[in-house]
């Protein structure tokens, strides 16, 4: 066989941004990698909303200590807000190649295999998006409510006064509306999970036919503890077990 | 059809909606064909090739299909069936499904396969030579030529072997790619890679055989992987994706750390 046949040019750190950048694998591999990132925050964010059911002081405080990181804070917000980006945008684009791969459909369309949660991606990407950029003007920029947030101050001990986010919780989850727009977004995540998280394995190469039922379980177990820890605080809002 | 309807009876009546296509330039369309006296023990291609019969006994242009070996092996027979790439049944290429596994009065849509990279040539035949250029750029060892070496000198763990082996199945029939709602080739190219990587001889071209292959994978122009398995389900040689995980894995791993490690 001719020498030549294989040709692939020298990796340079440009070369391999280049190469992964331009391939189906390296961005699915990007995907992969924010998404993990955002997984992580996802059960971060949900650890501390469970506090919710300690109290206005544990709750509060909790806040007060994440307000207070500073520069950490703000290095944490910007990596998430790059890893939103890279995730959307290689989704984008692998969306829009692989639309263009089946110019003409079937007839006869058939699925054989996919799990509801993976045909279903697409939707429920944007959808999260869209509650995750309304989640954010409503209680970190407080662009949303007329509920009086910038009124409600706590006396947290030894500090002094400090947003009431506790109260500003109970007040919003209060409203049965803003609790189901909160539990169906929530569950959309939490089916966009259930793929995406086995998916990250299998894209980075973390998988095989020994660990794949154990990867897809944990998948969906993992997804369903999301949903389900982030339910739990405004449904107990809405009973009136937290008030 | 006198010679074929043996042991049935009357046989199999149905409807046929077959993609006719001219070439890849002219636009194509299903068209209604009634088949009768169908014999349960045919295969699906011999069904086709009794209606192909009755069209040029009716002066029309039979319907162009691929097949060659009709025993599942060869990888040319394609068809999609009701919507299943190779029919119904599992791990069964279209050459060896039977008309048994239809009821009579069954409809049947049978449509080529269908992605950018895979032109329509004629009615149900596509262009597959996608997949040999892919195949040309790492699909391949190097050995040295002389002596016939020992058949032992070489030990292969047998787990390896296996692994191997199983992806060595993959008879580039495109199902996978006709499955794929992305119409994505990967499972194809997982195979091959998979196929050398498990082998000491496939050692040397390792890493420059899978960027060179997925390189051409996607220059091609076919999808990405979403990991919709559909391609698993479709596979008539029950490839499985974990060669798409080690496929994945060696990628990463020539691009990020280099190609001769
Ligand atoms: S004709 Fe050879 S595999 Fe079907």
């Amino acid at each position: 066989m001719d020498g030549d046949v294989i040709k692939v040019p020298a990796p340079g750190v440009s070369k391999v941004i280049d190469r992964l950048l331009a391939s189906t694998i390296g961005q699915k591999a990007i995907m992969a990698v924010t998404g993990f990132a955002l997984v992580g925050f996802v059960f971060v964010h949900m650890a501390g909303h469970l506090q919710m059911f300690q109290g206005p002081e544990a709750y509060n405080k909790y806040a007060h200590m994440l307000q207070g990181m500073g520069g950490i804070k703000w290095g944490l917000r910007g990596l998430l807000l790059v890893g939103v980006f890279a995730h959307m945008w290689a989704g984008v684009r692998l969306m829009m190649r692989n639309m263009s791969a089946r110019p003409d459909n079937y007839a006869v369309n058939k699925w054989l295999a996919a799990s509801a949660s993976a045909k279903t991606m697409r939707v429920t990407g944007p959808i999260v998006l869209f509650f995750i950029v309304y989640h954010l003007l409503h209680f970190t920029l407080l662009k949303v409510s007329s509920q009086g947030f910038e009124d409600m101050v706590y006396q947290l001990n030894g500090v002094g006064d400090v947003p009431d986010v506790y109260q500003r919780m109970v007040v919003s989850y209060q409203n049965p509306v803003l609790t189901a727009i909160y539990v169906l977004s929530v569950t959309l995540l939490g089916t966009h999970l259930a793929h995406g998280i086995q998916s990250m394995f299998q894209t980075l190469g973390l998988n095989n036919n020994t660990y794949r039922p154990a990867v897809q379980v944990a998948s969906r177990a993992l997804a369903l503890i999301a949903v389900l820890g982030f339910v739990a605080v405004p449904l107990a809002i809405l009973a009136g077990v937290i008030k | 059809m006198s010679g074929h309807g043996h042991g049935s009876g009357s046989g199999l009546n149905l409807t046929l909606k077959i993609w006719r296509q001219k070439n890849a330039g002219t636009p194509g369309g299903l068209v209604s064909y009634q088949a009768h006296g169908i014999s349960p023990d045919m295969s699906f291609l011999e069904m086709l090739d009794i209606v192909n019969e009755q069209l040029a006994e009716r002066g029309e242009e039979p319907v162009a299909f691929d097949h060659d070996c009709r025993e599942g092996i060869c990888g040319m027979c394609s068809l999609v069936i009701n919507g299943n790439p190779h029919g119904p049944d599992s791990a069964t290429t279209t050459c060896q499904l039977h008309m048994r596994r239809f009821k009579d009065g069954d409809v049947i849509t049978i449509e080529p396969w269908r992605a950018k990279p895979f032109p329509v040539i004629r009615d149900l035949v596509v262009d597959r030579s996608a997949f040999d250029r892919i195949q040309a750029k790492g699909g391949f060892v190097s050995v040295n030529t002389g002596g016939t070496p020992d058949a032992n000198a070489t030990p292969i763990a047998k787990h390896e072997a296996d692994l191997s082996m199983d992806a060595a199945q993959c008879i580039g029939c495109g199902a996978c790619v006709a499955a794929c709602k992305n119409a994505s080739a990967m499972l194809f190219v997982g195979a091959k890679v998979s196929q050398y990587l498990h082998l000491p001889q496939g050692q040397p071209e390792r890493y420059r055989r899978v960027l060179a292959m997925v390189a051409q994978h996607d220059a091609e122009g076919f999808g990405g992987c979403t990991n919709y398995q559909e391609c698993e389900a479709a596979c008539p040689k029950e490839i499985s994706v974990r060669v798409i995980a080690e496929m994945n894995r060696d990628f990463l791993r020539a691009t990020l750390i280099g190609t001769e490690l």
